[in-house]
């Protein structure tokens, strides 16, 4: 999943960019407010991460822009400034958490994991599908109460189709959002990998997992469990 | 005597009586003594008419004809009176009229001298007498003296006096409560800017209006202009003060998180938790100190009256969607028209931290309930109520809560040092902060701030 740090101070989005490729996520930077909202209008984003504080355009009228612009990908404030006026102010334009510095960088990747599987309709951390359990706070991936290793890429799709679950997603759009820098946009390399990952999780085919709908992209097609 | 109104009409009023009570003494001085003086003359007219009338018998007496030209001495009881008296004070002759009345006999004047006196009857009819002591040559060549005295009842010129007067009065009255009423009216029209200006503050006071309209005499212009500018550079400074904060909030947090965030990256146990505990503590002294109350009773110009009900909505919106996975439900219980009279984010900080505590202690349920202190939803007081299914607070540990900055449950952090804001926030409005138990099992934490 790709997201978007907006922080001016380079040493505080520099690790909190590490931290989150470290996550599993693709990550964009922008120091100031005007890149900032060029990266959060013209990019493929699935979740912001806001200073409020920033030169040349406020994180207020970031997100303001952004939400009037259509956008509805989560949005996490982060501020210095915590008197509840600014959060409900943020909140109103259309953040929906804030993260009050100076933060634990987990306490960010907690959030930000938590809005993403709101945003894609899931209630706790825990996603369970049929027999297959996805534990985003853990990364890691069960069938049948048995843990699957998986490489980081494999991962990252499998979790990207299961917080979508029941959505169609495009090859494109899993390029776009899996991989740091976009090249190759049309390679096989996600067929392939989507391939690896079936065997891995249903290596008898006996669920289908992951559905593909020809010329239109791939659904993870299990109905979603009590939790979500 | 604080009003200007009272003291102009009070001072207009002592000087009208005092001018009218002088002109009232002088015009009746003057009608009295004019009134007197004819009074004597006519007096002395009747005196002369009877040394006329007076013939010397042959007796070596007077007499006077029974009719004189006066009709009213013949008239008994008419109020004119006459008399002769010979040398021995016995009378010699007295009108008709002075039939049965004794005229008092009074001293004799010298020869020759007429001689006025204010004296009275038996029955205490006040009289204005004249004598004039004559020696009346005789036939026989010889002088005798005699007293003529004629007297006339006062009774008549004393009601006509005390006409003057009562008319004299009625009328002064009449003028005076003529005048006084005017002089209120224009009193009243001319105070009018004054009051107007007071009012527009009371309307600045009570947060309903930004500025003073403006409209006013030219006299008043340049107060009510620097009144503006005063309310101006007010706010600004107020402004200016929270953006200095707001600054120095992000200066300092942001270094401070970066820190974290390069300990986070080193990794070496120990040292990195005491480190961060020091972050911990620089950030709490930072956080408590720019939470601090916006605005203090003093700054009465910066107020506001805040529509509680829509500020909460928006509260609650916000923490409907950070506890969007616990999904608690939060009742609100207020009125649409009940307002608070302060700054509008002490009232946010005050509201914000209350729920947010709750929502973070609740089971299911939270009830925040916003009341105006007294039965007037304008009077800008208010009881802030919040009530949670939570587990509530043991009545040993909130005294502690509630002291600055303390920390009951280190893994919930910011618990304490949102309470403690709110304390001190409430306690600059004049109000307080209690934690009792709700109906709904949990803590409730009650905010009462009375009107100012």
């Amino acid at each position: 999943m790709r997201l978007l740090v907006i922080e001016d101070d380079a040493i505080l989005r520099e690790s909190l960019a590490a931290k989150l490729k470290e996550g599993g996520f693709a990550v964009e930077q922008a120091a100031d407010g005007r890149e900032g909202l060029y990266f959060a209008l013209e990019y493929p984003i699935d979740l912001a991460i806001v200073d409020l504080g920033l030169p040349e355009m406020s994180g207020l009228e970031i997100i303001r822009e952004v939400r009037e612009q259509g956008k509805t990908y989560p949005i996490l404030i982060l501020t210095a400034r915590d008197r509840w006026e600014d959060k409900v102010d943020g909140l109103d334009a259309g953040a929906d958490d804030y993260v009050v510095k100076p933060f634990h960088v987990e306490e960010v990747t907690a959030r930000v994991n938590a809005l993403l599987r709101r945003s894609g309709g899931w209630a706790s951390s825990l996603m369970t599908a049929g027999p297959v359990k996805l534990d985003m706070s853990r990364q890691e991936l069960m069938v049948n109460e048995v843990a699957i290793e998986l490489t980081s890429f494999e991962y990252k799709i499998i979790e990207y189709l299961m917080v979508r679950a029941g959505q169609v997603i495009s090859k494109t759009e899993l390029t776009e959002r899996l991989y740091d820098q976009d090249f190759e946009r049309d390679s096989n390399v996600i067929e392939v990998f989507i391939g690896r990952l079936r065997k891995k999780i249903d290596p008898d085919n006996t669920i289908n997992p992951i559905e593909t709908l020809r010329g239109r992209g791939y659904r993870f097609a299990l109905e979603r469990g009590p939790s979500g | 005597m604080s009003s200007l109104n009272a003291r102009l009409l009070i001072s207009v009023s002592v000087l009208l009586l005092f001018f009218f009570g002088v002109t009232i003494v002088v015009l009746d001085t003057a009608f009295r003594s004019a009134g007197e003086q004819a009074q004597a003359d006519i007096l002395d007219g009747h005196l002369m008419a009877i040394l006329a009338a007076a013939e010397a018998t042959d007796t070596g007496g007077l007499e006077l004809p029974a009719d004189l030209q006066e009709p009213r001495f013949g008239a008994i009881g008419s109020g004119l009176y006459a008399e002769l008296r010979g040398d021995q004070g016995d009378p010699v002759w007295r009108s008709r009229s002075a039939l049965g009345i004794e005229i008092p006999t009074g001293e004799s004047p010298a020869s020759g001298v007429r001689q006025f006196l204010n004296e009275s009857l038996a029955d205490g009819t006040p009289v204005l007498t004249l004598s004039l002591a004559v020696q009346w040559e005789l036939p026989d060549g010889n002088y005798r003296p005699f007293v003529f005295k004629v007297a006339e009842s006062l009774d008549s010129f004393n009601a006509q006096i005390a006409q003057f007067r009562r008319q004299l009065f009625g009328w002064f009255a009449a003028v005076a409560l003529i005048m006084l009423l005017s002089i209120s009216v224009l009193l009243r029209r001319l105070l009018r800017p004054l009051r107007q200006i007071e009012n527009e503050i009371g309307e600045i006071e009570q947060g309903e209006r930004a500025f003073l309209s403006g409209q006013f005499p030219t006299e008043l212009t340049g107060v009510a202009r620097n009144m503006n500018v005063l309310i101006n550079s007010e706010r600004a400074r107020s402004d200016r003060y929270r953006v200095t904060l707001d600054n120095l909030a992000h200066s300092l947090k942001t270094p401070l998180a970066a820190m974290r965030a390069l300990l986070n990256q080193g990794k070496s146990g120990d040292f990195a938790d005491r480190f961060n505990e020091q972050i911990d503590r620089m950030d709490e002294i930072v956080r408590y100190q720019l939470r601090k109350p916006a605005a203090s009773q003093a700054e009465n110009l910066v107020l506001t009256l805040i529509p509680v009900k829509q500020e909460v909505a928006r509260l609650v919106e916000g923490l409907n969607k950070v506890y969007h996975d616990k999904e608690p439900k939060i009742e609100t219980v207020i009125d649409n028209d009940t307002r608070f009279r302060g700054d509008s984010g002490d009232f946010l900080e005050i509201a914000g931290n209350l729920l947010d505590n709750a929502c973070k202690w609740c089971e299911r349920r939270v009830r925040i309930t916003v009341r105006p202190s007294s039965g007037n939803k304008l009077d800008g007081g208010m009881n802030l109520f919040v009530a949670d299914d939570g587990p509530g607070i043991p009545v040993e540990d909130a005294d502690a809560l509630l002291q600055r900055g303390t920390r009951l449950d280190e893994s919930t952090p910011g618990h304490g040092i949102g309470l403690a804001v709110v304390k001190e926030i409430a306690e600059s409005y004049g109000g307080k902060l209690e934690i009792a138990r709700s109906d709904l099992g949990g803590a409730e934490l009650r905010v009462t701030i009375p009107a100012s």
